[in-house]
């Protein structure tokens, strides 16, 4: 097994309207951590997650489990790294819950008589009844649709899961089982979040990211208790650590 | 939200439902083509179409208030189509009777269809019997993100309503309804941007693989011959 689920050295990412939205990223993950990627909006949090299996490429190197993205194994790299959208409306696009779900696997060349099974194996893991398997995307709740996109990037069985946003919008309890679930995968996790209190239940490792830099990088308790390096970047001391 | 859901009714379990996609796509466009095709004057044609129709619609399970209520909702812009033909002289109300039974009928046949049919099977039939890749793909994703679009819609219209006090003037209302569209455009713009990096990160390479469920049974050539057999009967009997 690789040390490294992910390298990234000096990238910079400027989008087409000229919006510098990473300069010089250096960030190593190891195989099997936690890291939440915490920073006002437009930090390049998003952007960055994007970086990792290959939908943008900036200048600079991202290596995922030893490859580089630009060595030509992007089927591969997308296979190994599951990114889970902010909005799960731009994720799930096929007419039903099944196809979205067996979307990846049947891109990545995976049996058709195996996607059956994988498909309904995803649904139970993220909560799902078997009954949605036919049903539209757009006759679920939110907390449903953020499942079924879930379960769309389990079926894959990534080694990295990229979150995005996983909690936004969802009602306290979605919230909480969405919590639960992530907690309980094995895989390498980079959280990109608002949820400060979700990324102190997850990860152990914090990285503070601003105006597309990395200002802040250690553990998650530690920087999230320092209220004067969350207050420089628009964030706040959670709930749970300040004094009383 | 609570949308009007085109197949809401695809999830029943009649003999209809359980044909493939691609016999539904087929026997139902010669019999709407059959019925299209009804001359004028011919009532005993279109009598046996209307029994058809009814026999079909029994046995898909489809309630036939849903039914009646669909057709009311599109039958008014037929009667608009033609309105004038009445007044021509000599045929005119049989001409305009024609097309009244032709377009209930095929309304109803059509609401038949999609209501046996789970949208995503017709898509995949139209895909097996020939129809472009492309056009299936964005006909999916018409369907899929009508109801997202709907509800941006809404969304903008209850912000509009909550920052104004009466009606605004045409001339206003006109200029915020043009910005309200090009916020719209961008918006799905970028949605569309989105979608596709999502559809990158799940390995997509702009294909569309289908995992096809349903397959042709003996009830499939049965059908399309039963069907076949009363349009023959009906052209060269009535």
């Amino acid at each position: 097994m690789t040390e490294y689920a992910v390298r990234i050295t000096r990238l910079q990412y400027t989008y087409p309207d000229g919006t510098k939205a990473l300069e010089g990223i250096d960030l190593d993950v190891r195989t099997g951590e936690r890291v939440a990627l915490v920073g006002p909006s437009g930090a390049g949090k998003s952007t960055l997650l994007l970086h990792l299996n290959g939908v943008l490429t900036g200048a600079g190197t991202v290596r995922i489990l030893g490859k580089a993205l630009d060595g030509g194994d992007l089927r591969e790299i997308r296979r190994q790294v599951g990114m889970v959208f902010q909005d799960p409306n731009d994720q799930l696009f096929c007419p039903t819950v099944f196809e979205d779900v067996a979307f990846g696997p049947l891109n990545l060349g995976i049996p058709q008589g195996e996607i059956p099974a994988r498909v309904d194996k995803a649904l139970r893991d993220v909560g799902l009844e078997q009954s949605m398997r036919y049903r539209s995307s757009h006759h679920l709740s939110l907390g449903e649709r953020k499942r079924a996109a879930f379960a769309a990037v389990l079926v894959m069985e990534p080694a990295i899961l990229a979150l995005d946003e996983p909690t936004g919008n969802l009602d306290p309890r979605n919230r909480r089982h969405l919590i639960e679930l992530v907690g309980g995968l094995p895989a390498t996790l980079l959280l990109a979040t608002h949820d400060l209190e979700m990324a102190l239940s997850l990860c152990q490792r914090l990285v503070v990211m601003d105006r597309g830099k990395i200002w802040a990088d250690g553990d998650a308790r530690a920087l999230l208790s320092d209220s004067r390096l969350m207050e420089e970047h628009g964030l706040e001391v959670p709930l749970s650590l300040r004094g009383h | 939200m609570k949308h009007s859901f085109i197949d809401r009714y695809a999830a029943l379990d009649s003999p209809l439902h359980l044909l493939d996609a691609r016999t539904k796509l087929l026997g139902f466009t010669v019999l709407i083509g059959a019925v299209l095709l009804v001359p004028p004057g011919k009532p005993f044609a279109f009598f046996a179409y209307f029994f058809l129709t009814a026999a079909l619609m029994g046995i898909s399970q489809v309630p036939l208030t849903f039914v009646v209520a669909r057709t009311l909702v599109i039958l008014p812009f037929v009667l608009l189509a033609g309105l004038a033909l009445p007044w021509r002289t000599g045929d005119g109300w049989t001409l305009f009777s024609t097309l009244l039974l032709r377009s209930t009928l095929s309304l109803i046949l059509l609401i038949l269809l999609t209501n046996t049919t789970r949208f995503a099977e017709l898509l995949r039939g139209l895909r097996k019997l020939g129809c472009p890749r492309i056009l299936a793909m964005n006909l999916g994703f018409l369907y899929r993100y009508l109801f997202v679009l709907t509800e941006e819609v809404m969304r903008m219209r209850q912000a509009r309503d909550c920052r104004r006090v009466g009606s605004a003037r045409p001339r206003a209302e006109m200029k915020l309804l043009g910005s309200m569209l090009g916020t719209l455009l961008l918006r799905s713009f970028e949605r569309a941007e989105r979608m596709y990096q999502a559809m990158l990160s799940r390995g997509s390479s702009g294909d569309f693989p289908i995992l096809a469920p349903r397959r042709f049974s003996w009830r499939d050539p049965a059908f399309l011959a039963g069907l076949g057999l009363f349009i023959w009967m009906a052209e060269f009997l009535t």
